[in-house]
């Protein structure tokens, strides 16, 4: 029973919305069952159409993560250790890190076209926050003890960030990673669903306009498990470079 | 803090604005006004009424959807905190649900609870939910277990140990989950009101975005990020309030 427990509240739910799919309270609209939910999935998952549109958000999403990774760690590990460039770049950062950087997703629109430019654009954007302010927190929280002795044996600034700051920050980076991963989706799906002809969000905006709610939860499902896929795949590689220190669940 | 320091802190700010008005001079092209523009555009809605109307609809969505999410985040989060067979039951399912992109339940909302106001409140308790119950429940898990066994030996009931040793030991990183929760409750309401909504900020740069207005553009632009920084600033400064014993550090 006690093994059980983590598969109660699922099990729960899940029933549930088999019971109120199948109790006629509703329309079929609102609450498919789970069998036609499963047979919209499976179509979708068949056909290499759906492939092509999960690439066209994955590709969007990845474009705008990478690009907002290597800019954040540099920016953060460069603010971590040199006060000037913190005291340049870190009002900028806090004055408008709680700012809804969608809002500039319209004039994106107008300087970088209506394809995957303005939205791997705003991505990045997006994600750079958490990617700087994490990886500045992680580069300030280095040891002294480790830079004092890297100095002492004679090693230049520059080799200090790379062989000693950007090790002992690799963590923090990890959970910064964790965190704009799942946000350069959201922004994916987003601006996919704000305008778009492609990519999932699309996909999803579309079948509610044309109805079809299983085919809309379907594609609920694969997002979410390509949501969850990312993180499992991001907490692998975290446990296998960061071997120092495990980590199997979210880490804040 | 120095003078040089404190004239670094703005000069990269004024330098962008002078640099961006320098520009516009040049001739830019009609999307990117100058910031003198924007200020001056800003003003004059400032005068009018739409824009206070298209506010109050954006924050009557945001701020309850907020309240809503990050009170049931907070009240479960600590309760898996503290209780092992409530944590065993509920964390499990918040665990594999956090990467999930809370947006595209949208639709689904939309269908179960009409396109109206409810869906874009629950939608932004939903997205609320999660970074408030992730860090109530570390906050709670984090306790120092010594202190627990001082308060223990001094008498103290269970009641008692949860108010005065888990809850102010919680409390900075609650802070810290509400934080985060309210960024997230800005932008989930601007993408749902540029999504489907007929009034609101997000509503309003859509419009203006069809009709090419770009000066609309920029005045929701603008109260949208002064919204989303007062709201911030007042975060941090009931955090100072509430806890005066931590460093008040972003």
């Amino acid at each position: 029973m006690k093994a059980l427990r983590p598969y109660i509240l699922v099990l729960v739910l899940l029933a549930a919305w088999e019971i109120a799919a199948h109790s006629s309270l509703w329309s079929p609209l609102l609450f498919p069952s789970l069998e036609r939910i499963g047979r919209e999935f499976w179509l979708f998952v068949s056909r290499p159409e759906g492939w092509w549109q999960t690439w066209t958000s994955l590709y969007r999403a990845f474009g705008g993560f990478v690009l907002a990774a290597v800019a954040g760690v540099l920016l953060g590990m460069l603010m971590g250790r040199s006060a000037f460039v913190a005291s340049l770049l870190d009002p900028l950062f806090s004055g408008t890190y709680a700012v809804p950087k969608l809002a500039l997703f319209p004039i994106f629109i107008f300087v970088f076209g209506l394809g995957s430019l303005s939205k791997i654009v705003l991505i990045f954007l997006e994600c750079l926050y958490p990617m700087t302010i994490i990886t500045y927190h992680g580069a300030r929280a280095v040891q002294p003890v480790l830079l004092w002795s890297a100095q002492n044996m004679g090693a230049s600034r520059a080799r200090t960030l790379l062989r000693v700051v950007f090790p002992a920050t690799l963590p923090y980076v990890f959970a910064a990673l964790r965190v704009a991963l799942p946000v350069a989706l959201i922004v994916a799906i987003i601006t996919e669903m704000i305008s778009s002809v492609d990519g999932l969000g699309y996909l999803v905006t579309y079948s509610l306009s044309s109805l079809k709610t299983d085919r809309m939860l379907a594609l609920v499902v694969v997002i979410s498990l390509l949501g969850l896929a990312l993180d499992h795949a991001l907490v692998a590689l975290r446990n296998r470079l960061v071997y120092w220190e495990k980590l199997d669940t979210y880490c804040a | 803090m120095g003078v040089a320091s404190r004239l670094a802190r703005w000069g990269l700010l004024a330098a962008v604005l002078v640099l961006w008005q320098l520009a516009a001079l040049h001739g830019l092209p009609d999307y990117a006004l100058s910031p003198l523009e924007i200020a001056k555009h800003f003003f004059a809605a400032l005068g009018t009424r739409e824009l206070y109307q298209d506010a109050a609809a954006s924050l009557l969505r945001a701020l309850p959807g907020f309240a809503v999410g990050t009170a049931l985040g907070v009240l479960l989060g600590l309760a898996a905190g503290i209780a092992r067979s409530f944590d065993e039951m509920v964390s499990p399912l918040v665990f594999l649900t956090y990467p999930v992109p809370k947006i595209v339940m949208l639709p689904v909302f939309m269908l179960w609870f009409g396109i109206g106001d409810l869906s874009k409140v629950l939608i932004i308790a939903l997205a609320c939910f999660y970074p408030a119950f992730i860090n109530a429940y570390y906050g709670a898990r984090a306790t120092r277990r010594i202190l627990v066994w001082s308060a223990r030996n001094m008498g103290a009931s269970e009641a008692e140990i949860f108010r005065r040793v888990v809850l102010p030991g919680a409390l900075p990183q609650i802070f810290a989950g509400m934080r985060v929760a309210l960024a997230l409750s800005f932008i989930v309401m601007f993408a749902a009101e540029m999504i489907n909504a007929r009034s609101g900020l997000g509503h309003l740069i859509r419009e203006a975005e069809n009709s090419l207005r770009f000066d609309l553009m920029y005045v929701s632009l603008l109260t949208i990020a002064i919204l989303g920084y007062a709201g911030d600033r007042l975060l941090r400064f009931l955090r100072t309030y509430f806890l005066p014993w931590e460093e008040g550090h972003a």
